[in-house]
C-alpha cells in the first residue's frame, strides 16, 4: 500500500465531506482543550504547593542571616516534640530554598534574576501530629530568635483545592460530553465517506483488494480528524495557559506569585492531548469501519 | 477449475436458489450458463467469488474450496477471477484509463506495472485512442469494453460475465463475444451467464442450462434451448 496512495485516499475523504469534517474537528478541539485545561491547572497548583507537599501545614522560615545556633535551638526543640505532638520534621537549607523559589516564581524571571541563594530563608517543614494544632505550635516558634515568620496556609490551599475540584468536575463533565459529540460525528462523518465511496469499495472488494486496503484510508481519516482536533487543542491550552492557570490563583499563597505553568509544562499537556486525540480518532473510525464497511 | 459438488443455496425467506447441483468446469473452457430469471445463474456466479457461500455441497475454485476458506484468503481467490456485469460497474468520475488502473492500484501491483499492463489491455479491447475519456462519454459497448478490460488486467484464471450483453444492441454484443472468446484463447476460463439466444446458437459452446435452481442439462456444443428450439 503506497504512502500516496493513502495520502490521495485519505486527504480526498477529509475534502469531499468539508463540513462534516470541520464539525468533528472543533468538538474534538473543545473536548481535549477542557481536558488540557484540567490539567494545565493541576500543574500550576503542584508548583504552587510545592513547600507544602507531604503533609507539611507549618513551615518556620529563618532570617537568611540566622545563626548556626539559633538554627540548632528550634531544631532541638522540635526534636523534642516528636512524636507527641509532631509527626516529623525535617530541614530545608538555602539550596534547596532557592531551587521551589525558582519553580513558585518560574513566571517572573525578574524576581528570580534579582534573588541568589544566599539570600533564601532556610526553613524546617513540620508535619504536625493533629492538624488542630497547627496555630498554636505557630505562635509557639513565631517569635524565636533566628525565626522570621511561620507560615501555615492550610486555609489558603484548601480553599484553592476546593475551588479547583469543582473547575476540575466541570471541566471534565464537559470534556466527557463534548468528547461524545466528537465521536458520533467523527462516527458519523466516515459513515457518510463510505457512503460517498460505495462504487469504489465494490470494485475493490470485487478486484480482490485486502480488507485492511480498503479500511486503511478511513481509519486515517479518524485518526486526522483526532489529530487536528488535538493540535487546535493543543495551541490553545499552550497560549492560554497563563489564563487557565489563574483561573484557580491563591494571592495567599508564595508571596502573591502568580500561578503559572511553564511551556515546558504546558508542551507536555499538549502531548498527552494529542494522544488522546489520535486514540479516540481511531477508536471512532475502527468502530465505523466495521459497522458500515462489509468487507 | 470450478467445481460443484451437490451445492445447494437457499436464500433467506427459503427461495431456493441452488438445488443440488453438480458442475465441473475445466480450465480453459468456455461455458455458457442459460435459463430463465430466477434459474440461479447468478447465484451460481456469486459462489464462485465467494459473495455468497452454500449450506450444503462443495464449490471448488482453482483447487480450493471456497466454502471453507478464510475470510482473509478471500480477496486473495477474488484476484484469480475477473467479474463483468450487465450494468459495467465502471467509476463514473475517473477515466477509462484510471478505472482499468484502479483494479490493479488496489491489489497493490506497483506503478511501473501499471504504466505497463493499462495501455496494453486497453489496445486489446481496442479502446487506446480514448484513455483519457469518462465513461459517460462512451457508447454502452464501449464502457463494457472497458469493464472487460478492468477484468482481464489481471490476467485471471476465470473470467465470469453476467449477462455482459444484456444492455448491448446486436452489432455490439458481436464484438464483446468475440473479446470474450479472444481472452479464452490466451487459457482464461470464460463462464457467461445470459439470455441471448443468438449468441449461444452462433457459437455452439459448452451449454449449461438451468431452471428453478437445478441443471436441467449440459451439452458440450448446445445451443439455447432444446425444447422449443
Amino acid at each position: 500500500m503506497s504512502s500516496a496512495y493513502l495520502l490521495r485516499e485519505t486527504g480526498g475523504n477529509l475534502v469531499r465531506n468539508i463540513v462534516m469534517t470541520v464539525a468533528a474537528v472543533v468538538t474534538m478541539a473543545v473536548s481535549l482543550s477542557a481536558l488540557g485545561g484540567v490539567l494545565i491547572m493541576r500543574q500550576a497548583i503542584n508548583k504552587a504547593t510545592v513547600q507544602w507537599q507531604g503533609g507539611v501545614q507549618l513551615a518556620i522560615f529563618m532570617n537568611a542571616n540566622a545563626s548556626g545556633q539559633e538554627i540548632r535551638a528550634i531544631g532541638d526543640e522540635l526534636h523534642a516534640m516528636v512524636p507527641q505532638e509532631i509527626q516529623k520534621y525535617w530541614w530545608v537549607d538555602k539550596e534547596r530554598a532557592y531551587a521551589e523559589f525558582k519553580q513558585m516564581f518560574a513566571g517572573e524571571p525578574a524576581f528570580i534574576k534579582v534573588m541568589s541563594v544566599g539570600q533564601m530563608p532556610p526553613s524546617y517543614r513540620v508535619v504536625p501530629a493533629r492538624a488542630q494544632n497547627v496555630a498554636q505550635l505557630a505562635g509557639q516558634f513565631d517569635n524565636q530568635p533566628g525565626v522570621h515568620n511561620v507560615g501555615y496556609p492550610q486555609q489558603a490551599i484548601n480553599q484553592m483545592l476546593s475551588h479547583f475540584s469543582t473547575l476540575r468536575t466541570v471541566a471534565l463533565v464537559l470534556a466527557a460530553g463534548v468528547m461524545v459529540g466528537a465521536i458520533a460525528l467523527i462516527i458519523n462523518t466516515i459513515q457518510l465517506a463510505i457512503f460517498s465511496r460505495r462504487r469504489e469499495v465494490a470494485v475493490m472488494k470485487l478486484v480482490g483488494a485486502t480488507n485492511w486496503f480498503i479500511r486503511v484510508p478511513f481509519m486515517l481519516e479518524g485518526l486526522a480528524h483526532g489529530l487536528a482536533g488535538a493540535c487546535a487543542a493543543f495551541m490553545l491550552t499552550y497560549f492560554s495557559r497563563g489564563t487557565i492557570a489563574s483561573f484557580v490563583g491563591s494571592d495567599s499563597l508564595n508571596f502573591g506569585a502568580p500561578l503559572y505553568v511553564s511551556p515546558h509544562e504546558a508542551v507536555f499537556t499538549g502531548v498527552f492531548i494529542l494522544i488522546v486525540g489520535m486514540l479516540v480518532g481511531m477508536v471512532g473510525s475502527a468502530f465505523a469501519v466495521k459497522r458500515f464497511l462489509a468487507v | 477449475m470450478i467445481r460443484f459438488n451437490h451445492v445447494t443455496k437457499t436464500y433467506k425467506g427459503s427461495t431456493v436458489a441452488l438445488k443440488d447441483v453438480t458442475v465441473d468446469i475445466k480450465r480453459g473452457e468456455f461455458v455458457f450458463i442459460v435459463g430463465p430469471s430466477g434459474s440461479g445463474k447468478t447465484t451460481f456466479l456469486r459462489l464462485v467469488t465467494k459473495e455468497e457461500v452454500a449450506e450444503a455441497g462443495e464449490v471448488w475454485v482453482a483447487g480450493k474450496e471456497v466454502g471453507s476458506l478464510a475470510p482473509w484468503k478471500v480477496p486473495y481467490l477474488r484476484r484469480n477471477i475477473g467479474c463483468v456485469f450487465q450494468d459495467f460497474r465502471l467509476l463514473p468520475t475517473r477515466s477509462v484509463y484510471e478505472n482499468v488502473a484502479f483494479a490493479l492500484e488496489v491489489i497493490g501491483r506497483p506503478r511501473h506495472v501499471v504504466r505497463t499492463q493499462v495501455p496494453q489491455i486497453l489496445k486489446l479491447v481496442g479502446l487506446e485512442t480514448k484513455m483519457d475519456r469518462l465513461p459517460g462519454e462512451l457508447s454502452a459497448g464501449e464502457q463494457q469494453r472497458v469493464a472487460v478490460a478492468r477484468a482481464f488486467v489481471n490476467r485471471p484464471l476465470i473470467l465470469l460475465a453476467d449477462e455482459p450483453t444484456g444492455n448491448l444492441d446486436p452489432a455490439t454484443t458481436g464484438g464483446i463475444m468475440r473479446l470474450l472468446e479472444r481472452i479464452n484463447e490466451y487459457g482464461t476460463t470464460v463462464v457467461m451467464a445470459t439470455h441471448d439466444r443468438q449468441i449461444v446458437d452462433t457459437m455452439r459452446r459448452r451449454v449449461i442450462e438451468m431452471a428453478q435452481g437445478s441443471v436441467v442439462r449440459d451439452q458440450v456444443r448446445g445451443v439455447y434451448g432444446m425444447v422449443d428450439a
